[in-house]
Formats: C-alpha cells, sequence, structure tokens
C-alpha cells in the first residue's frame, strides 16, 4: 500500500469511528444526558472535590480511581479550575468497609450526572474505584467503562508457561495456573466467567475449560494429534477448533451438547489457525496458509466457500471485536503492527508504531476501543493496552518476565 | 470414503506431476506398499496423509541422538531431499522392532505467531508421519504432537538456532 491510499484508508476509518461519536451532547437509550466528545477529546474532571479520609485502602481507592478514570479514554482528571465535571463527596473507612460518596456535577450549569453511595470491603478497595470509575464514565459520557475487566494472558519462564490474571489496569496480577505445562493463547468464554486455551496436562495439545468461579478445569477437546484455538461461539452453544485427527490441521465446529463436529475447511495444501467468532456467530474470521504465507479467511459458521479477505504480507491471530472490526497482527517486512479491518469494506487501518518493536496477538476491550497486545522488542515480550482513538500506549506488565497473549475479558 | 479421496489425491498429484515434467524421479522408496503417499516427497506441499489413530497409552522415551531430528526449511513442512536418508533409518528401525509405537514431535523457530506454529510443527510431525507411512510403516504406530516454538532445541535467538528448532523429532513407546 503507497502512503497516500494508507493516509485515504486512514482517514476512512476514523471518519466512520467519528460518525457515531461528533455529537456535542446527547441522549442515552435511557434519555439521560451526556456530554458527547470525538474520541481523542476528552471531558475534563476534577477529584478536588472528593474528602479523602485515613487509611491506606482510601488511598489505593483514590490512586485507583484516578488512574481508571484517566486511562478510560473518555475522561481526563485536571484541576477544578479546568473541570467541566466536579466529583465531590467522600471516601471514609468504617470497621474496614470503605463508604464512598460520590456526586458529579456540571461545573458550568450545575447539572447533576450522578450521585452514588457504595460500600464494600476495604481489603478490595481496587474493585470499588473500577466500579465507580465505570459508573462515572458511564453517567458523564455515556459510554462504557472498562475498568472492572479483566485480562487474561500468558507468563513464560524457561520451563513453564502458565496462564496469569490481572484488572484492566494492570492491578491485581496473579497466576491462575501452576502447572509446570505449557499453556497457549488463552481466550475468554462469552459469559465472561471461563476460559479456554491449549494446554499439555496430558502430555498432547489438548483445548481445556476453566472455570473462573470454581477453579474447575475440564478437556473440551481431546482428539489424537492437534486441538488448538478453542473458542466458543457467541450463543455458548458451539466451539470452533482446529483439529488434525483427520491427517492435516483444519476448522472444525463442536456442538458443545452433543460433541458433534462438522469439519468447515478441508485444505490439504494448508494449515489452519487461530479461528474467531463475529459477533453475530455467523460467520469466523481464522488463518490458513494455502499459498505459504498466513493469510485471513472468512468462512460461514456453516462452511461453504471461504473468503480471503487480506492480500498482502503475513496476517495471522484476528480477534473479531463487539464492535464488528477485525484486529489482528499483520507484517509487511520489517515488524509485525496490529491491524483492524472493517470486514465489509476489507480496508485495512495499521495501528503504527515506529519503534522497532513486533506488536502481536490483539484483543478487544469490550468497549470496542481499546486493544490489548504483546509488545516484543529483543525476544522479550509485554501486554501493552493501545487506543484505536489516539492515547498513547500503556504497558501493563511491569513484573519482570516474558507476557503475551492477552485476551481481555468480555465483560 | 477418506481412503478413496486420500487415493484420488494421490492420483491427482501424481497426474500433475509427471504431467508436468515428464519423468521426474521418483522418492527413494516410492509409494506404500499400502498405496497411501509419501508426503512432501515431491516437490508439491500438498500432505495425503491418513486420519490419526487412537492416542497411546504410554508416554514416549526419547533417547539423545538415536534418530537425528528432520529438518524443515522455514515456514515449510516439506521434506527436503537430504533429510529423507533420516526417516529411511526410522523406517528401517520400525520395521525391525514391530512392538514399539512412535510419537513424532513437530516443532518450529520462534519466528512468526505461537498458534500458528502450533499448527505449522504438527503439519511437519503429519508430513514425517506420511513419509513413514509412505515407506510402509503401519500409521496406527505413528502419533503426532507439535509442540510449535515452545520446546527449542537450541537457545539463542538467531539463524542457527532457529533452523536447529525447525524440525521434527521421534519419541520411542513401548
Amino acid at each position: 500500500m503507497n502512503d497516500l491510499s494508507k493516509t485515504y484508508f486512514k482517514s476512512c476509518f476514523m471518519g466512520f469511528l467519528l460518525l457515531g461519536l461528533a455529537v456535542s451532547g446527547g441522549l442515552t437509550a435511557r434519555g439521560q444526558i451526556v456530554i458527547s466528545k470525538p474520541a481523542g477529546e476528552k471531558v475534563a474532571v476534577s477529584l478536588d472535590g472528593l474528602a479523602v479520609g485515613q487509611g491506606e485502602a482510601a488511598t489505593l481507592f483514590m490512586r485507583t480511581l484516578r488512574t481508571n478514570l484517566d486511562r478510560s479514554g473518555w475522561l481526563q482528571v485536571t484541576p477544578a479550575a479546568r473541570a467541566e465535571v466536579a466529583v465531590s463527596g467522600e471516601v471514609t473507612l468504617r470497621r474496614n468497609q470503605l463508604h464512598v460518596q460520590c456526586r458529579a456535577t456540571g461545573t458550568a450549569d450545575r447539572r447533576s450526572f450522578m450521585s452514588q453511595s457504595y460500600r464494600h470491603s476495604a481489603d478490595d478497595a481496587r474493585r470499588l474505584a473500577h466500579r465507580v470509575a465505570d459508573d462515572l464514565v458511564k453517567a458523564i459520557t455515556g459510554r462504557r467503562g472498562i475498568a472492572s475487566t479483566r485480562i487474561v494472558l500468558v507468563g513464560a519462564t524457561e520451563r513453564a508457561r502458565e496462564l496469569y490474571i490481572c484488572d484492566a489496569d494492570g492491578g491485581n496480577f496473579r497466576p491462575l495456573t501452576q502447572d509446570g505445562n505449557i499453556a497457549v493463547r488463552p481466550r475468554w468464554v462469552p459469559t465472561g466467567n471461563a476460559l479456554t486455551y491449549t494446554a499439555f496436562l496430558r502430555r498432547f495439545p489438548d483445548v481445556f475449560h476453566v472455570d473462573l468461579d470454581s477453579g474447575e478445569r475440564r478437556v473440551l477437546s481431546n482428539h489424537s494429534g492437534l486441538n488448538s484455538g478453542g473458542v466458543i461461539s457467541p450463543d455458548g452453544n458451539e466451539m470452533a477448533v482446529i483439529l488434525s485427527k483427520d491427517g492435516n490441521p483444519e476448522l472444525y465446529v463442536k456442538q458443545l451438547r452433543t460433541g458433534r463436529l462438522t469439519r468447515l475447511t478441508n485444505t490439504p495444501q494448508a494449515n489452519e489457525a487461530s479461528p474467531s467468532w463475529s459477533p453475530d456467530g455467523r460467520e469466523i474470521v481464522y488463518v490458513s496458509d494455502p499459498g505459504g504465507r498466513p493469510h485471513l479467511y472468512i468462512i460461514s459458521r456453516d462452511g461453504g466457500r471461504p473468503r480471503r479477505v487480506t492480500t498482502r504480507g503475513t496476517n495471522v491471530s484476528p480477534d473479531w471485536g463487539p464492535n464488528g472490526l477485525i484486529a489482528f497482527s499483520s507484517r509487511i517486512g520489517g515488524q509485525y503492527q496490529i491491524a483492524i479491518m472493517d470486514p465489509r469494506t476489507e480496508q485495512i487501518r495499521y495501528l503504527e508504531a515506529p519503534d522497532g518493536a513486533d506488536y502481536e496477538d490483539p484483543s478487544w476491550a469490550p468497549n470496542g476501543r481499546h486493544i490489548a497486545c504483546a509488545r516484543r522488542q529483543n525476544f522479550r515480550s509485554h501486554i501493552y493496552v493501545l487506543d484505536t482513538a489516539g492515547d498513547p500506549p500503556v504497558r501493563l506488565t511491569t513484573q519482570r518476565g516474558d507476557w503475551y497473549s492477552p485476551a481481555w475479558s468480555p465483560q | 470414503m477418506n481412503k478413496y479421496k486420500c487415493l484420488f489425491m494421490l492420483g491427482l498429484g501424481l497426474m500433475l506431476i509427471f504431467n508436468a515434467t515428464g519423468c521426474r524421479r521418483r522418492p527413494a522408496a516410492g509409494p506404500g506398499e499400502d498405496g497411501v503417499g509419501p508426503i512432501g516427497a515431491w516437490d508439491s506441499d500438498q500432505i495425503y496423509g491418513e486420519g490419526l489413530g487412537p492416542r497411546f497409552g504410554e508416554d514416549g522415551q526419547y533417547i539423545e541422538g538415536q534418530f537425528p531430528p528432520v529438518l524443515f526449511p522455514f515456514d515449510s513442512a516439506q521434506i527436503a531431499g537430504e533429510e529423507r536418508a533420516k526417516l529411511d533409518d526410522v523406517a528401517r528401525y520400525m520395521r525391525r522392532h514391530t512392538n514399539v509405537n512412535m510419537i513424532i514431535e513437530g516443532h518450529t523457530c520462534e519466528v512468526g505467531n505461537r498458534e500458528y506454529n502450533l499448527s505449522l510443527g504438527e503439519r511437519r510431525a503429519l508430513a514425517t508421519r506420511a513419509y513413514l507411512v509412505g515407506l510402509g510403516i503401519d500409521g496406527a504406530r505413528l502419533q503426532t504432537r507439535s509442540y510449535g516454538q515452545e520446546r527449542p532445541a537450541a537457545f539463542g535467538h538467531n539463524e542457527e538456532a532457529w533452523r536447529q528448532n525447525r524440525r521434527s523429532e521421534f519419541v520411542i513407546t513401548q
């Protein structure tokens, strides 16, 4: 793609992104008045009116709230003098309970956006801050916040690759598995309380299901040969999965209730990998390499003729987002970049980061604006959050190590 | 049904190859006795694989240096001419030791996407397996296991390490 057409695609994409956002004041579904601004412009919010009491929990709450508002993409914490919305109230600690009273008021017209009281265990101050942040984002802008969502990822040591989980801001970081085994590419189940991933717990690559509430783990697919890329359909009834039991890696759909398998691809000359469902569950985007290089293909969940949607370079690890756009990792010479495609037009926008690093394994946040990905430089990888509307990237993993394959929770 | 499809594909592949080149030299051992063609043996990228049998109950034993790994070109599951002698040795061993089964492990270098590499490694293992089937080894004795890029033989982030890591290995099970 030459520079001119790249710019064209970029502006096209921004055009359609902004179309839905560029209204100066609007009504939400429930008829509440919010401040709507184009993506990239933020509502200035002051927290100076929040009286913070004694205690570590209250301090942690405030620090988390401030970070979460700043990273929401829609709000910006500023001094009171410049604020369009003033948040006031108090944060107090009483008998190991955090009590938060929170009012959000327009500074120009005294309009009330929100007035809410919260009470939560002080041991979990971060979670309460996430909730208040999401409520403020929703009340002020009408947008869906992401502070309460979570990200699961893989951490590699020399001997093992384990699953880890953290909050969307990188806090509350902890291991999910301690198997001393190899975990590959986790994905969330649409209900948001379980994961699927590939592991070698029975010596071969199988697809497992992990219930995050109960901690229960069970095998979902253990055919002979390869089982990988298992991902549950939006309605929860099916799983798209890559199997090699018939002699070659191919894409299948498995009915979870009956176990019935439908083979969707038949490519003796190619590999399939990394399926991802469209939001309506009618189509699947996946990777295949009949020409020698991996590209993205879209196929109906009922099978039929697949449609190749990328033409240049190497294209892997697609994630079909809730906004209908497919994020993937693309290399056209040089480094892997995160690319975003509208599958209706097949137009591609590249999130260019000319810093010599590889950006891989994108995963959409449920707000359809942010993307978690692995940024690899000098053969070390860290998780970053990218903003498709232009905020600078934020590094999520600060721990030493090698972190990759993030998956952003659907709720 | 599947077998007929395999035979058909094999026939089609042969026709194409002989039409295109007139008289291409056949691989050392030729198509296997059971009629299943070795894969990756010609310049075609086709895999004429048959379905896999059930997994073995026992884990395998890897004996260092017993069989040298079969090496592959970048992003390819095709078995190069100079690697085939290694597979002839493996086939000879399997013919002599009819009581053992084998797990063929497929590996890739660290270049590229991990999940895609899991598929690529599997395809290397399957290509290796199909070549052995083509040499007359019963496919039921040969399982595949892809580790993708997760278990490198050579550490180091350079072309020489990557060359050694694009491989299939042989694990013997009793």
